[in-house]
């Protein structure tokens, strides 16, 4: 049993992800086809034997609690630790609901101090990867470190990135962010972090008594000089959901059957809500190619490219090219749809025709008709 | 003290299954793969809890590992409960004695205690060997209106099948007079369908007299029952007209997966009413690869899928290479379909590996009377590459088992 807890933020980047998150927190997103982006996190922390875990969220947080409820299906209901949901949390200092990272951590203070964990994993809720806590933790206690940063070989993009620099001994030596879009290849951190419980409580406190806000820019940023940073990197695929176009192109990587070893390894599994859907019938005018198709759905048109969550009908001569297709959507009759997202219950009406591009997929709006 | 149940349900699990061989050499009957990502216990246990029945015992005997593991707290179909649940009932010792089940009534016999706990009204006697949907609570109903003793699930079946079937000869009411085992010359077309509802107090008197006749082999069907009736208790008969069939054979179990393929024939899965619940293997969804071909055919989660499939039902986490074409067949959990293979009319077990090109129930011209002969590879068999096993033929399984 591991002596670490897990403090998980359920929101971050809504804003980019613009007509997913309206309704949902960033945790909450489906995501490859039957799971929302919590599952990676959640499932992560539980085969690495992590059960101490507390959830913070901000708003639009009821999808998330519906989907966790008290967290069986992680096997998350135990009668020690297990998990434990926070919703917004108003500060009476401030009148407030939380701002940023450092306040955030703040309101749940209290439940960090009573955890009898001594140490700490931070994440955000929108990483989508396989990861070994346990060989997180063996290296932090190696390494000596006093905060171990996780992260990975990436792209920056137009959403808020934090880039690191290594020396050869894997030690961080400086970090700043990005939010310009560029092709070369560079250290991107995944925030998620491990720290010793004590440290990170008394860096909460002072910060928070000073008035910083920032996690990454008034704590991490300044103990770069006096601390010591490791910088873990993740083996295997490790997606970073912050935006649509990120979102749509890790989506369409899961295609690769290399990925999706990585991600779904055959002995540490990605746990969701179970729903009991039947398995999912191919009818006589099926043409289904290079897809990733969940349970539940019907199929009587061609697919292709293309990712469908569970309970999606496919009518007759419909056409879906390079498209996601969540929960319970309907392409009727010869509709065609390319290059496109659309959310839960979205209906393509009979012969419509619908295309976005490659660089700037179409998204649909949860429950509309098209 | 537990507070009172009005019904238990007891499910008789601990059958071998002779007759589906390799099938059920290392798990009992109810254990088997069904219907893509389901078991066959699946059926009886949402019916079940479907029907607002949430206390059941799950009398197992033979090879009952898969099925314990299986069943768990009950959790899959909402029976971990405060009150009542699901209870793996093995054979046990006991003061004066211990012995293993000796017929279907002496299980329950042997389990008096167990039920006496939950003080009920009635039992339901299930099976683990059969497919359909049935609202239990309607037939509860009809044995409370009719203050009958004993109701007795029956399905009409055609004349001609009517010898295969233990009939039941009913008056106008539906009240049972006489019970035939597969009789020569049937009267009536009326089959028992293995699904019992009895007023605890009766049965309990009868199963402990059943118990005290040495020559009694304590079956409900060959003993309890025939006495019972012998007796004019009040026996009736509860009519079911939905879809439900036995698959205790290769080719039943073969049909009724393939019946699932045509909800039109009556066993339709996919209603949200009235779901069947089975344990989750949290495998990610399916993949169809660029050289798929799916037609008429169900894909479970955690596939890959790159070959030709036709007619077929393909259960959770199995491989299908390149160029491999499937048809009429059922490739039960985790199996491996190497490239080439060609298999058709055939069950292959979990975990089996078909190797290269093999080529697996040869295609015949015509079907005799309307059946195929069935093609069955064993659970975990490997199957070299280039191997033929002709149509009807069955391979694997341990000679030691």
């Amino acid at each position: 049993m591991p002596n670490i807890m897990s403090i998980l933020y359920a929101s971050g980047n809504e804003s980019k992800l613009n007509e997913l998150t309206l309704h949902r927190t960033t945790a909450s997103l489906p995501f490859g086809g039957r799971y929302r982006l919590i599952d990676f996190t959640l499932s992560n922390l539980v085969n690495s034997g992590i059960t101490s875990i507390g959830i913070i969220t901000r708003s639009n947080y009821s999808s998330l609690m519906d989907h966790i409820r008290m967290g069986r299906d992680w096997d998350l209901n135990r009668k020690n630790s297990g998990i434990a949901v926070f919703p917004p949390f108003v500060l009476n200092t401030s009148r407030e609901i939380y701002k940023g990272k450092i306040e955030a951590l703040y309101t749940v203070l209290d439940f960090l101090k009573r955890a009898k964990e001594e140490y700490v994993v931070i994440s955000n809720c929108n990483i989508a990867a396989n990861i070994d806590f346990e060989d997180v933790y063996k290296k932090h206690i190696e390494k000596e470190a006093d905060i171990t940063i996780l992260c990975k070989e990436g792209k920056t993009t137009t959403s808020r990135r934090i880039v690191l620099n290594k020396d050869t001994d894997n030690i961080i030596r400086d970090m700043y962010i990005s939010e310009s879009s560029s092709s070369d290849e560079k250290l991107i951190s995944l925030n998620i972090y491990m720290i010793k419980k004590s440290l990170l409580i008394s860096l909460v406190e002072r910060s928070y008594a000073r008035g910083y806000l920032d996690f990454e820019k008034d704590i991490l940023f300044k103990m770069v000089d006096q601390n010591k940073i490791y910088a873990y990197e993740v083996p295997g695929y490790a997606a970073i959901v912050d935006d649509i176009k990120t979102y749509y192109g890790e989506s369409m990587k899961l295609l690769n059957f290399d990925v999706r070893e990585q991600l779904f390894g055959k002995e540490n599994k990605i746990y969701t809500k179970v729903k009991d859907s039947v398995p999912t019938i191919y009818q006589a005018n099926a043409k289904v190619k290079n897809s990733l198709i969940a349970d539940g759905c019907i199929i009587n048109g061609t697919v292709e490219n293309s990712i469908l969550f569970r309970n999606v009908r496919i009518e007759e001569g419909a056409v879906v090219k390079n498209s996601i297709i969540m929960e319970s959507g309907v392409v009727q009759k010869d509709a065609s749809l390319q290059y496109a997202i659309t959310d839960k219950d979205v209906t393509i009406s009979e012969s419509r025709n619908i295309s976005g591009f490659i660089t700037y997929p179409i998204v649909i709006v949860k429950g509309k008709t098209v | 003290m537990l507070s009172k149940k009005e019904c238990v349900a007891m499910l008789l699990a601990g059958g071998q299954g002779t007759r589906l061989g390799v099938l059920t050499q290392e798990v009992a009957k109810p254990a088997v793969p069904f219907g893509g990502k389901y078991r066959i216990i699946d059926f009886p246990l949402s019916n079940a809890v479907n029907s607002g029945i949430n206390t059941i015992g799950i009398l197992t005997q033979y090879q009952p590992f898969e099925l314990n593991q299986y069943i768990g707290n009950g959790q899959p179909w909402d029976l971990d409960r405060l009150n009542g649940g699901a209870f793996i009932l093995p054979p046990y010792q006991k003061a004066k004695s211990g012995e293993w089940y000796k017929g279907t009534a002496n299980a329950i016999y042997q389990n008096i205690n167990f039920i006496d706990r939950f003080n009920p009204e009635y039992v339901l006697i299930l099976s683990g060997d059969h497919i359909y949907k049935m609202d239990y609570s309607l037939m509860l109903k009809s044995h409370k209106e009719n203050n009958a003793d004993c109701t007795i699930a029956v399905i009409n079946v055609p004349l001609e099948e009517a010898s295969r079937f233990g009939i039941m000869n009913t008056d106008e009411n539906n009240k049972i007079y006489e019970f035939e085992e597969k009789p020569q010359n049937p009267k009536s077309t009326k089959a028992s369908m293995g699904i019992y509802v009895f007023t605890w107090e009766k049965l309990r008197a009868y199963l402990i007299r059943d118990e005290e006749n040495k020559n009694s082999s304590n079956d409900f069907g060959k003993n309890v029952i025939p006495m019972m009736l012998a007796e004019n208790q009040n026996m009736y008969a509860y009519e079911f007209n939905g879809y439900w069939k036995d698959v205790g054979t290769i080719s039943s179990l073969w049909e009724a997966n393939m019946d699932v393929l045509y909800p039109e024939c009556g066993i339709n899965l996919n209603d949200p009413k009235w779901k069947i619940y089975s344990r989750n293997m949290a495998e990610p969804p399916h993949y169809s690869g660029p050289d798929s071909q799916i037609c008429n055919s169900i894909i479970s989660e955690g596939c890959n899928v790159n070959g030709k499939i036709t007619n077929s039902i393909i259960f959770t986490g199995t491989d299908v290479e390149t160029a491999a074409e499937i048809s009429d067949s059922i490739i039960m959990p985790g199996a491996v379909i190497k490239e080439g293979a060609r298999i058709s009319h055939a069950i292959i077990g979990w975990n089996a590996v078909i190797g290269e090109n093999c080529i697996i129930g040869t295609r015949q011209k015509a079907p005799v009377k309307g059946q195929w002969p069935i093609a069955v590879v064993g659970p975990k068999y490997k199957l070299e590459a280039g191997s033929i096993l002709k149509a009807g033929e069955m391979i694997g399984g341990n000679q030691n088992a």
